[in-house]
C-alpha cells in the first residue's frame, strides 16, 4: 500500500477552498469581536465578559491541538492503552486550576499567573517565572507552527519555508487583530469545527469497518473489541509499572496547572460563577472529543491489524488522514484537513496570547510602568506580533532541544510555575526566598536532566526521560520541598524577613480569597508546611530510586 | 476561625481527591491487577472504567464542585468582613 498517497488529496482545490474559507471566517471573527476592546484589560481578558459555554469551548479548544488529529492517534498506535491513560487526565486541568487558584486570581484581576507571582513574590521571582513561561509557550507553539506549516506544505504543494512564513503570518495576523476577544470567540468556533470534522467522519469510518455503534463513535465500538483482541492481543495491556502511571500526576496534571494559557481562560470569565460553569462545559467538550480520539486510535490499530495494510511508523501520525482517505470521499478528507488546521490554530493563538501578555504585561510593563494607553496598545500588538515572528523564525530551523515532545513543556510548567502559584495562594508562610530558590533550582535541574541537554545525565532513561516524566517526578516535589523548607527557615531569620514586605504578602493571600478583615490564622499553618515538606521529600527519594518504571 | 474558612479548605481538599480519582482511575488497575480483564459494556474493565470516569465521572464531580463552591462564595460574600467580587 502506498501510504504517501492514502491521505493526500488528488485535487487539492477543494482542500484549499475549505482552508481559505475558514481563514476568512477567523479574520472576520477576530476583527468583529475585537471592536469591543477599549483598554489593555479588554485586549488581554476580553473585557472579562466571556460566557460559560463560549469559555468552555475555548478552554477545550486549547487542548485540541494538531496533536489531536495527528500525534495522539500515532501514540495510541505505538503505546496503545497506556497512552489513553495519559490523555484522560488532561480533563482535570481546568477543574483543578479553577479550584486551586483560578477564582482567587480572577478575583485579583490579573492577566497571567506571572502577574500574581510578581505581586506575591516580587519582581526577581516573577521575571524568572515569566522567562520560564515564555520558554514553555515557545516549546508549545513551535510544534504547532511546524505542524501547520507541514499541512500547508502538503496542501498547497509549496516548500516548507514558504508554507511556514505564509501560514505563520496569517495566524499571527488574526491573533494580533483579535486580542483575547477574537481569540476566545475564534477558539469556540474552532472547537465546534474540529469536533465535527473529527467525530462525524469517524462515524462513517466505523460504519465502513462494520461497527454497529457508528452513530456515537466516542463510546460505541465494543463490537470491534473481539476482533481487536484476536488480532492485537496486547492492545489493552498495561505494559508499564506503577511509577510510570504515577508520574503522570506531577508531569501532566500538575504540569497543566502551570500552563499560563489555560489559567488565562479563567480570567476572561464574566464572573466567578460563569468561570465554574465554563469548567463543567469544558469537561463535557473535552470528554467527547478525547473519547473520539481514543476511538480513532483504536480504529487505526484495528484497520492495520484486520485489513492487511501496513502503515510505516513514520506515517503513524497520519492515521486520521489515512482512514479518511480510505473510507471517506475527498471532500470529507478536505474538511478533516481544515479541522486539523483549526485545531493547530486554536492552540497557537492561545500560546501567542500568553507570550504576548507575558512580554507586554509581565516584563515590559513592569520595566516601564507609566506608559499611556496609546503606547500600551502599540505594545500589545507588537508583543504578539514579535512573539509570533520569533516563533516562525525558530521554526524555520529549530534547535533540537526545542523540538521535543510538548509533554516536556507540561513538565517544566509543573516544576517552575504550579508549586509557586498553589503555595502562594494557599499558604501565607511561602515567601520570596523560598519561591525563588524553588523555581530556579528545580527548573534548571529539570532542564539539565532531560535527555536533550546531557544525554548521559538522565533519570530513568527511555520514554519516561524523553517525555519529561522522570524529571517531573523528581523536580515537582523538589520545588514544593524547597519553597516550603526555605520559607520556613528564612521566616525565622529576622534579618532576612525584614528585607521583604512579608506582612503585605500575607495580606494579599486573605484578600484574594475574598476576606477584607485580616486574620493571621487563616492559610498560615506551620504544620501544613511541615507536612508538605516531608511528603515532598518522600517523593523526591521515590523519584531517585531506579526501579518501578 | 469561621465555618466558611473551614469549609473552603475542606472543599478544596475533598474535590482535589475526587478529581484525581476520576482522572487517574487507571492507577487502581495498575496497583490491583485482579481488577483487570472483566468485560464491562463489551470492553475490558481497565479500559472503559477510566475512560468513563475521566469523562462522565469528571463531569459529575465538577458539577457538584461548581454548585458547592458557588454556594460557599455566596456564604462568604454575605458575611460583613469580605470584599465583593470585582
Amino acid at each position: 500500500m502506498d501510504n504517501a498517497q492514502q491521505w493526500a488529496l488528488e485535487d487539492p482545490t477543494i482542500g484549499i477552498i475549505f482552508v481559505a474559507a475558514s481563514f476568512i471566517f477567523f479574520y472576520f471573527i477576530g476583527w468583529y469581536s475585537a471592536r469591543a476592546a477599549k483598554t489593555s484589560t479588554d485586549y488581554w481578558t476580553a473585557g472579562r465578559s466571556i460566557g460559560a459555554v463560549t469559555n468552555g469551548l475555548g478552554m477545550a479548544s486549547s487542548y485540541m491541538s494538531l496533536a489531536t488529529f495527528m500525534g495522539v492517534t500515532a501514540l495510541i498506535l505505538k503505546l496503545k492503552v497506556p497512552f489513553v491513560y495519559m490523555w484522560i487526565q488532561f480533563g482535570l486541568s481546568i477543574p483543578l486550576i479553577t479550584l486551586w487558584y483560578g477564582t482567587p486570581l480572577r478575583r485579583m484581576g490579573v492577566f497571567t499567573p506571572a502577574q500574581f507571582v510578581r505581586e506575591r513574590y516580587g519582581l526577581k521571582t516573577s521575571y524568572t517565572v515569566a522567562m520560564f513561561m515564555v520558554l514553555i509557550m515557545v516549546m508549545y507553539a513551535i510544534g504547532q507552527m511546524i505542524g501547520v506549516a507541514k499541512v500547508f506544505e502538503m496542501l498547497f504543494g509549496v516548500n516548507y519555508t514558504l508554507a511556514l512564513v505564509c501560514g505563520g503570518a496569517l495566524i499571527v495576523g488574526y491573533v494580533a487583530i483579535g486580542g483575547m476577544y477574537g481569540t476566545s470567540y475564534n477558539a469556540a468556533f474552532q472547537m465546534i469545527l474540529m469536533g465535527v470534522a473529527f467525530i462525524v467522519p469517524l462515524g462513517a469510518i466505523m460504519k465502513a469497518m462494520g461497527s454497529s455503534g457508528w452513530y456515537f463513535p466516542p463510546l460505541l465500538y465494543a463490537d470491534m473489541v473481539p476482533a481487536m483482541l484476536a488480532a492485537v492481543p496486547d492492545f489493552f495491556d498495561m505494559k508499564f509499572g506503577f511509577k510510570w502511571y504515577f508520574a503522570l500526576i506531577p508531569t501532566l496534571t500538575i504540569g497543566a496547572m502551570g500552563l499560563p494559557h489555560l489559567g488565562m481562560r479563567v480570567y476572561t470569565a464574566s464572573n466567578l460563577k460563569s468561570a465554574r460553569g465554563a469548567m463543567v462545559w469544558f469537561t463535557f467538550f473535552c470528554g467527547i472529543t478525547f473519547s473520539a480520539t481514543y476511538a480513532m486510535g483504536f480504529s487505526g490499530v484495528f484497520f492495520q491489524a484486520t485489513s492487511g495494510a501496513t502503515i510505516a511508523p513514520t506515517d503513524y501520525d497520519k492515521i486520521t488522514l489515512i482512514l479518511n482517505g480510505v473510507y471517506n470521499p475527498p471532500w470529507v478528507l478536505a474538511f478533516v484537513i481544515a479541522g486539523a488546521i483549526a485545531a493547530g490554530l486554536s492552540t497557537i493563538s492561545a500560546n501567542l496570547m500568553a507570550i504576548g501578555a507575558l512580554i507586554a504585561q509581565d516584563i515590559i510593563a513592569t520595566l516601564k510602568p507609566n506608559l499611556d494607553e496609546a503606547k500600551t496598545k502599540v505594545l500589545n500588538y507588537s508583543a504578539i506580533a514579535g512573539g509570533g515572528i520569533i516563533a516562525i523564525l525558530i521554526a524555520l530551523n529549530p534547535p533540537d532541544f526545542l523540538v521535543v515532545s510538548v509533554l516536556c513543556a507540561f513538565g517544566l510548567a509543573g516544576v517552575t510555575v504550579a508549586p509557586l502559584v498553589i503555595l502562594g495562594v494557599w499558604w501565607k508562610q511561602a515567601n520570596r526566598y523560598g519561591a525563588f530558590a524553588g523555581t530556579f533550582i528545580s527548573g534548571i535541574l529539570y532542564i539539565a536532566i532531560s535527555p536533550y541537554i546531557f544525554p548521559e545525565f538522565v533519570l530513568a532513561g527511555g520514554l519516561p526521560a524523553k517525555l519529561g516524566m522522570s524529571g517531573a517526578l523528581l523536580c515537582v516535589p523538589l520545588c514544593f520541598f524547597l519553597v516550603t523548607t526555605v520559607s520556613m527557615i528564612t521566616n525565622r531569620i529576622p534579618a532576612l524577613v525584614n528585607r521583604i514586605p512579608h506582612e503585605e504578602d500575607k495580606r494579599l493571600v486573605d484578600s484574594i480569597h475574598g476576606w477584607t478583615v485580616y486574620s493571621e490564622e487563616r492559610y498560615n499553618s506551620t504544620m501544613a508546611g511541615v507536612i508538605i515538606s516531608v511528603v515532598s521529600l518522600f517523593f523526591v527519594i521515590y523519584a531517585i530510586l531506579p526501579s518501578g518504571w | 476561625m469561621n465555618s466558611a474558612y473551614k469549609k473552603e479548605i475542606r472543599y478544596t481538599l475533598l474535590f482535589s481527591v475526587l478529581l484525581l480519582m476520576t482522572g487517574h482511575c487507571g492507577l487502581f488497575f495498575v496497583a490491583f491487577p485482579p481488577l483487570r480483564g472483566h468485560m464491562i459494556f463489551g470492553f475490558p474493565s481497565q479500559f472503559i472504567i477510566p475512560v468513563l470516569m475521566g469523562w462522565l465521572g469528571l463531569m459529575l464531580v465538577t458539577g457538584i464542585q461548581a454548585k458547592l463552591t458557588n454556594d460557599l462564595d455566596d456564604e462568604i460574600e454575605a458575611m460583613e468582613d469580605v470584599v465583593k467580587e470585582s
